[in-house]
């Protein structure tokens, strides 16, 4: 474990982000581990950086398009390209506005989105950022959905979330993409934690070869579920149906291990006692 | 021909890319596998070995750090960033060439 980010803030909440190969289930699992987490009565904020957005299916939401207006920006000098937020507007107010409002409560905060004009992309990306470094950490628990593959992660644009989790499923090329992953640890910015969840397993054969090639014990096990793939036919979440699912109980475990981690942090552990 | 193929992450372009070119060395075609991914992994698909996958993807690296130089040639790609596949397949892990040699 990685502690280089200096003593917890007593109230801050969790910064989670998901990395890993494309296909490995990141926003699957990202989705449902915010509202598994709102559904604990907790504030949630999902922050979707892949300009090809997979997490809108996962929260339960109808868009993949929820962009964050132009004019949410102002040039920081005329002519330089670079974009703030406009004077007055602070990172809470953009997500009061601009957030899309999921089941369970979640807020939904995207990046640009690839089918925009490439100059309105970076505005809204410009905003996402400065969002995203800046938002009082106690307002809301961050859920973070990174593109699949490792170019955005090593560049940082997971540097908002003190938890990363690298998803792994077990294919020779997830795991490869996942060792790549684990290097995170040694970045200048590594996160407090940097965790690996093995999803998509067919038996323990699958848990004890990944923690072999990866040298690194999996922390949460996610059993390969047909109803994962029954919803994601017909492009809804993994909640849909009831929540006795392997898939949405694994994750749930995920969060109570997660939640631990954050001793301090007083979320219920289980939802079982938010809704008893 | 030249083919290039393209999708959402998991939905199996790198196993489709190295079937076909696998197929179409074994039915007689000359035939060079170009990983342009950012997370080369074609190596794996094709059959060339983690060891291998991970030797080209450290000379991309070493050229997109500036350590070392662009390929100036198509050939260069082939012999400097590449590697022999099964079926005669030739993988090259695709750098972009820069002050190309004059013909």
């Amino acid at each position: 474990m990685n502690c280089n980010a200096g003593s917890h803030d007593a109230t801050a909440r969790m910064r989670v982000a998901f990395v890993g190969k494309g296909g490995a289930g990141k926003s699957s699992i990202a989705g449902t581990f915010a509202r598994l987490l709102a559904r604990r009565d907790q504030p949630v904020l999902a922050l979707d950086s892949d300009p090809l957005p997979g997490m809108p299916y996962a929260l339960g939401i109808p868009v993949d398009d929820a962009p964050i207006p132009d004019d949410v920006v102002v040039e920081r000098s005329e002519g330089s390209n670079e974009w703030v937020l406009r004077p007055g507007l602070t990172p809470e107010d953009l997500v009061d506005r601009y957030s899309v409002v999921c089941p369970d409560g979640v807020r939904y905060l995207q990046f640009g989105n690839t089918r925009g004009h490439i100059s309105t992309m970076r505005r809204a990306q410009a905003a996402w950022s400065q969002v995203v470094r800046e938002i009082d950490p106690q307002t809301y628990h961050l859920v973070g959905d990174l593109p699949g593959g490792t170019r955005q992660a090593m560049f940082g644009w997971g540097k908002y979330a003190d938890t990363i989790v690298v998803v792994v499923e077990p294919t020779a090329k997830s795991l490869q993409v996942a060792s790549r992953l684990l290097n995170l640890s040694k970045a200048d910015w590594a996160p407090r934690q940097l965790i690996l969840v093995a999803n998509k397993l067919h038996s323990e054969a699958d848990v004890i070869r990944i923690e072999e090639r990866l040298q690194r014990p999996v922390t949460a096990s996610i059993p390969r579920d047909v109803s994962v793939y029954a919803n994601d036919r017909l492009g809804r979440s993994p909640l849909e149906g009831n929540d006795t699912q392997p898939f949405v109980q694994a994750v749930d475990t995920l969060l109570d291990q997660i939640v631990t981690t954050y001793a301090d942090i007083d979320v219920p552990l289980s939802q079982k006692e938010v809704y008893s | 021909m030249k083919i290039a193929v393209v999708g959402k992450g998991g939905s199996g372009k790198t196993t489709t890319s190295a079937v076909l070119a696998r197929v179409l060395a074994r039915s007689g075609h000359s035939v060079v596998a170009l990983d342009c991914d950012t997370n080369p992994n074609l190596g794996l698909s094709l059959g060339v070995g983690d060891t291998e996958t991970e030797r080209l993807l450290t000379l991309r690296q070493e050229v997109d750090a500036g350590e070392s130089e662009h390929a100036v040639s198509w050939d260069q790609i082939l012999d400097v960033y590449g590697t022999n596949a099964p079926d005669g397949v030739r993988l090259s892990v695709v750098t972009r060439i820069e002050n190309p040699e004059p013909d």
